[in-house]
């Protein structure tokens, strides 16, 4: 029963990451291919499809943590994952006026990147652990590890800065559409402003990005460490 | 008797160790040190005696009532204690009397002063009773636990690190503006006078009980007392481990059934699951310690905090 269950959670797993796999490289094919044939101004609606799924799959990473699936703590792929969602549905998708800017493709090009490494190295684990070895960590080829451990370094600088010029930009169309606000007065006496919400959200990635980078080069050393020790 | 004071890797920070008599406590020894490194008072160290490396076991930390004899095993001349600086400390008194003198005072500036005109609202605003009853009752509560601070509270540890302060009073003073902000909007919706009065009511009691229970622990914890802990007793305590909490999220209910804003429901739900994790922390020590063998009395059966769920 132990073995069937083990069996099922891998099939799942293999079956999930090269599902979201293969929407990061879409999003990537589309974003090269539309910056080389027409231009900037159109990556978004290009990669649009293949980006909200992947994105919106992420979601069932938090759950597979939760659940204890995977080892990941949720203190760790919560606030990535929830403020990726933020910027693919709550700005580029909520405003459109967004979409033509130039940060769309950095952004799109930092985040594919960085999942396509990360899920490439996730499958050989995956597929590792079926030979029972329990630290699989040292049966991925190096230089996946290697890179899926490297790219970092420049995309979340890239990443980060994208998402944060994003919002920056789609400051004032929120605050002139008024979408997704609650106002006074109310039975609950309450009230929301998508626009102060901005602001809050922007505020969080001053100690929120050194934090977040701090961590992945914590994890950078332990993983590239305990690869050199096998 | 000689005592060697090390750092957390192992590296020995009074070099040839200090020198002290046989009968010394503990006291002494953190004396000695305040003495060599004038920043490091007392409760502002850490000494625990060296585990294993490796070991996954909590090491013991040295009570400042005891000789260092006790730490010996009674056969050697040498100690070897741990050292850890644990930061600027202020006392509990100070940190709780900042986390609640902003509540106390920011929430009266949302009801006098027309801030709601930096808002973009203009024109009178109309006062409704249940606003006035509020702010009464949110100046009652925070000077209630003001007083108790000083005149009530007996605090296990003397002292907590000054980080806290600031991150408390972040928690504590932006809450307080949320919540406030909502009650004395000049777009306030009352509820139904019945509700107000069943919601402060059951407030009022709930704040009267979170008292007395107040006043039970403090006679739990007397001042000869070695501040270990005791098996809490009396009125809800015999039904709750922490009636204390208890009584405080039914009396944040209470206040809340009477306003009726979504920030003081969630402030009642960040609250709630704090506490729950002291509650719990709690349980499980008191469980531990009071397990009913070779003469230790048993933990009776209780709720945890929120009877009847928990």
């Amino acid at each position: 029963m132990a073995g069937f269950l083990s069996g099922l959670r891998r099939l799942y797993l293999t079956l999930y990451n090269w599902t979201v796999f293969f929407g990061w490289a879409q999003v990537l094919y589309f974003v090269l291919n539309t910056l080389k044939e027409s231009g900037h101004q159109h990556v978004f609606d290009a990669a649009q499809k293949p980006l909200l799924f992947a994105q919106t799959a992420a979601v069932l990473e938090i759950l597979h943590g939760l659940i204890g699936l995977v080892r990941s703590p949720v203190t760790a792929t919560l606030p990535q994952i929830g403020s990726r969602l933020y910027l693919t549905w709550g700005i580029l998708w909520s405003f459109p006026e967004t979409r033509s800017h130039v940060l769309v493709s950095s952004l799109l090009i930092s985040w594919s990147l960085t999942e396509i490494t990360c899920l490439l190295l996730l499958l050989q684990i995956i597929r590792y652990s079926f030979f029972g070895m329990k630290e699989a960590f040292g049966f991925a080829p190096s230089w996946l590890l290697w890179l899926r451990y490297s790219t970092f370094l420049l995309f979340y600088p890239t990443g980060i800065s994208s998402e944060v010029g994003l919002i920056y930009i789609a400051l004032p169309f929120i605050k002139a559409s008024e979408k997704y606000c609650i106002r006074m007065p109310n039975k609950w006496n309450y009230s929301f402003d998508y626009f102060y919400a901005a602001i809050v959200a922007l505020g969080i990635y001053v100690p929120g990005s050194p934090h977040m980078y701090r961590y992945m080069l914590a994890q950078r050393k332990k993983a590239l460490s305990k690869s050199k020790r096998e | 008797m000689k005592v060697a004071v090390v750092s957390r890797s192992g590296r020995e920070i009074f070099k040839g160790g200090i020198d002290l008599s046989d009968s010394a406590t503990v006291a002494d020894l953190q004396e000695a040190i305040h003495k060599r490194t004038k920043k490091y008072y007392p409760s502002r160290q850490r000494l625990t005696l060296p585990v294993q490396p490796g070991s996954k076991e909590r090491p013991v930390v040295l009570s400042y009532k005891k000789s260092l004899k006790e730490y010996t095993n009674g056969n050697s001349d040498n100690l070897t204690v741990v050292f850890k600086d644990l930061g600027p400390q202020v006392s509990y008194r100070t940190l709780f009397f900042f986390e609640y003198l902003g509540p106390l005072v920011l929430y009266p500036i949302f009801y006098y002063f027309p801030v709601y005109k930096y808002f973009g609202y203009k024109g009178e605003r109309v006062i409704h009773p249940v606003q006035t009853y509020a702010l009464y009752y949110w100046c009652f509560h925070y000077f209630k636990r003001i007083m108790e601070t000083f005149f009530v509270h007996r605090f296990s540890h003397a002292t907590s690190p000054i980080s806290n302060v600031f991150r408390n009073c972040a928690y504590y003073w932006t809450f307080g503006c949320y919540i406030a902000y909502y009650v004395n909007h000049p777009l306030y919706t009352p509820v139904s006078d019945l509700q107000m009065k069943i919601g402060f009511g059951f407030g009022i009691l709930c704040q009267v009980a979170n008292f007395y229970c107040h006043l039970l622990l403090r006679n739990l914890r007397r001042p000869e007392g070695d501040g270990g802990y005791q098996i809490p007793r009396g009125f809800l305590f015999n039904i709750v481990t922490c009636a204390n909490y208890t009584t405080e999220i039914y009396q944040w209910l209470g206040f809340n059934v009477a306003t009726q804003t979504v920030a003081g429901y969630v402030f009642v739900v960040v609250a709630a699951s704090i506490m729950t994790n002291w509650a719990l922390a709690k349980h499980r020590r008191l469980k531990k310690l009071f397990d009913g063998k070779e003469g230790r009395p048993r933990y009776p059966r209780r709720w945890v905090i929120l009877p009847p769920f928990l």
